[in-house]
């Protein structure tokens, strides 16, 4: 567990602190979120990886209280860090006043398949408009100027309009940035993007992340970037934090996280990645295995069954270390591996 | 949009009339004709067979077939629907006489299914698993398999014969010829009439709802900050809304099929009972402009679900 800095430290958008969240099914329970903690700061992008099922999602679902119905915050607190002082989201009702009330305004999301995330009968300006009614003070014309702005701000050309146009008239790329405007519309302290460009070609892609770059640089929102790509990663993050199984095995800026992985599961995405230009006949090395049942968890380390660096403690959960004042891994050997870094 | 209406129009016309040739080509080659009907059975045996064959020449039975088909076909197109085989009525009179009791009849009970089975289906998705939901499902279940003719018995056994709380059919009484006179006759019936509708209309929007609602988008409003009733009604509702449109578009000439069925039920003074009847005693010419109006009523409602769905739905881009 990170130790708090002492004293309210202004650039601080919003602190997970030891998150439980389960999901039930058939009177079995999936422990999703199995103790997670990270930090998200103004200007800043963290970016959380991880393999499909890891709990990223969950994660992100969490902070906006958007779970699906059979699952639960057990444990663990989600702070809000606002203007109005700081915010217990875990324990605000569901669906409730004050949660729909940081929904949008204070927290936005943008979704990984913009086809599907805009509503295919209503056009994009109402969409965004709907956003402005409720969190702002605007008039009727005010917000369909702001629209028309917001439109144009996001790259879309002819906004006046394309604002009146419905989704089906968007391509892809141009619907995610529309999904952006929606989420921008009322200048949220934090962004939260659930793998945005998954569903986007490479060049897209591209000029997505340069955009939410831009809005990180111009108005200081913090983003919380939920990707499985390292490229992403190295290119856009600030801090990132690694997730297996529901627990973050290891976090820390960017740079010592990728130059020195301190955990195995981290080496071992790091080692899969191909590299373009080494030809195909470089060294893939695909993680061994497969995550194991979420209904029927090892007691141990949960990465333990397909580490290379397996040792007998590792039938006993490793517990959040700190290597340095914002660097810390959940592996029992993790001082051999910065060990082997420093020679 | 005008101009892709005129064009439905237009491609109706050639439907109409291969259709209206379909059902004269049917009536034609059923035993029997006009003045097999018109002269009792034990007389005709008696009559002199080249007398029998003048008549049909002066009733213009003789001619070949497409020649009739042609005459009675231009006679329709010019308002002119021939004359009804009992008692020689004009068929065009019968139509204006018994049309607006069956539209009054279809059209009240396709309002009251429409309205209560989108409210019940609603309610029955947003309630999903809960006992609500349940206790709808079974009823719907219920109002789908059990015939009208049963419900339409059970109700003036109920409702006129041991409450007396409503007439016990007809469409009105001599001298209460206001719509407040008539609203207690109407009720019965047209409740009867909806119930079928209304549980399928209900199944259909709980289904085409629970669809929406587990859709991204609804996750998007939510998102937003959006209140409960707004994700659910704006977001959910209207995108379930499509589907449903287009079910009770193509539920409304049922309608009319079932109303000659509560028409008898009720003695409703409308088309149906009108077409029974004529049925019944080989009356082909009122027979065939009954059948020729059932069929117009499938092909406008056709259009009209295709205009709705245009209009609720902008994916569905009608070529302009």
């Amino acid at each position: 567990m990170t130790d708090r800095t002492p004293g309210p430290d202004p650039e601080l958008a919003l602190s997970v602190r030891d998150l439980k969240t389960y999901i039930y099914a058939n009177n079995r329970c999936n422990r999703a979120l199995d103790g997670v903690s990270f930090d998200i700061h103004r200007g800043k992008t963290l970016c959380i990886v991880g393999e499909s099922g890891c709990g990223k999602s969950v994660t992100a679902a969490s902070i906006l209280q958007l779970l699906p119905e059979l699952s639960r915050i057990e444990e663990g607190e989600i702070v809000y860090h606002g203007a109005e002082g700081p915010v217990n989201i875990e324990r605000l009702k569901r669906n409730g006043r004050r949660m729909r009330a940081i929904r949008g305004k204070e927290i936005a999301m943008i979704f990984q398949d913009p086809m599907t995330a805009l509503n295919p009968v209503y056009s994009i300006g109402f969409q965004i408009k709907e956003m402005l009614l409720y969190h702002t003070r605007l008039g009727k014309r005010a917000r369909h100027a702001k629209a028309i702005d917001l439109l144009r701000s996001m790259g879309i050309p002819l906004p006046e309009k394309r604002v009146r146009e419905y989704p089906h008239l968007y391509s892809g790329g141009m619907r995610q940035r529309a999904m952006i405007a929606i989420a921008m519309s009322c200048d949220p302290r934090i962004l939260i993007a659930d793998e945005p460009t998954t569903a986007l070609d490479v060049t897209i892609q591209a000029q997505i992340f340069e955009l939410m770059d831009t809005l990180k640089r111009e108005q200081g929102t913090a983003i919380m970037l939920i990707t499985h790509d390292m490229g992403v990663v190295a290119e856009l993050a600030d801090d990132v934090a690694v997730m297996y199984m529901g627990q973050i095995v290891e976090a820390g800026p960017v740079g010592q996280v990728l130059r020195n992985p301190l955990h195995p599961y981290t080496r071992a995405l790091l080692e899969s990645i191909p590299v373009l230009g080494r030809g195909k006949n470089q060294q893939i090395r695909a993680i061994p295995g497969q995550t194991p049942d979420p209904y029927d968890r090892p007691t141990g380390c949960q990465f333990a069954e397909r580490c290379r660096y397996r040792v007998d403690a590792c039938a006993e959960m490793p517990p959040e270390t700190q290597v340095s004042s914002s660097h810390r891994v959940r592996c029992w050997r993790h001082r051999e591996f910065m060990a082997d870094a420093a020679e | 949009m005008l101009t892709y209406i005129a064009r439905r129009l237009l491609t109706l016309i050639p439907m109409a009339i291969a259709i209206s040739f379909l059902i004269y080509l049917g009536l034609d080659l059923t035993p029997g004709d006009a003045v097999s009907h018109m002269i009792p059975p034990d007389v005709i045996g008696t009559m002199d067979p080249e007398r029998l064959d003048e008549l049909r020449e002066s009733l213009g039975l003789g001619k070949p077939f497409l020649v009739r088909y042609w005459i009675w076909i231009t006679g329709v197109l010019q308002g002119d629907f021939g004359y009804s085989l009992a008692g020689g009525v004009q068929i065009s009179k019968i139509f204006l006489d018994r049309l607006p009791a069956t539209l009054e009849l279809s059209c009240a009970a396709l309002v009251i299914s429409t309205i209560l089975g989108s409210i019940l289906g609603t309610i029955s998705a947003l309630t999903r698993g809960t006992f609500a939901d349940q206790a709808l499902t079974v009823v719907g279940m219920l109002g789908v398999s059990i015939p009208e003719f049963f419900f339409g018995l059970v109700a003036i056994l109920v409702f006129a014969l041991n409450l007396g709380w409503l007439p016990v059919g007809g469409r009105t009484l001599p001298g209460y010829d206001s719509f407040w006179d008539r609203l207690p006759h109407l009720i019965m019936p047209a409740l009867v009439l909806s119930i079928m509708m209304t549980a399928g209309v209900m199944r259909y929007a709980r289904s085409s709802m629970l669809d929406a609602l587990s859709r991204d988008f609804i996750r998007t409003a939510r998102s937003k900050g959006m209140p409960e009733w707004r994700v659910n009604l704006l977001h959910g509702f209207r995108v379930a809304l499509t589907p449903v449109i287009v079910l009770i578009g193509f539920r409304l000439p049922v309608l009319i099929g079932g109303s000659v069925i509560i028409e008898q039920v009720f003695q409703w003074p409308g088309i149906g009972k009108e077409f029974l009847s004529a049925v019944r005693s080989q009356d082909y010419p009122l027979v065939m402009m009954v059948a020729l109006f059932s069929v117009m009523a499938v092909l406008l409602a056709s259009l009209i679900v295709d205009i709705l769905t245009a209009l609720i739905d902008p994916r569905v881009r009608l070529g302009d």
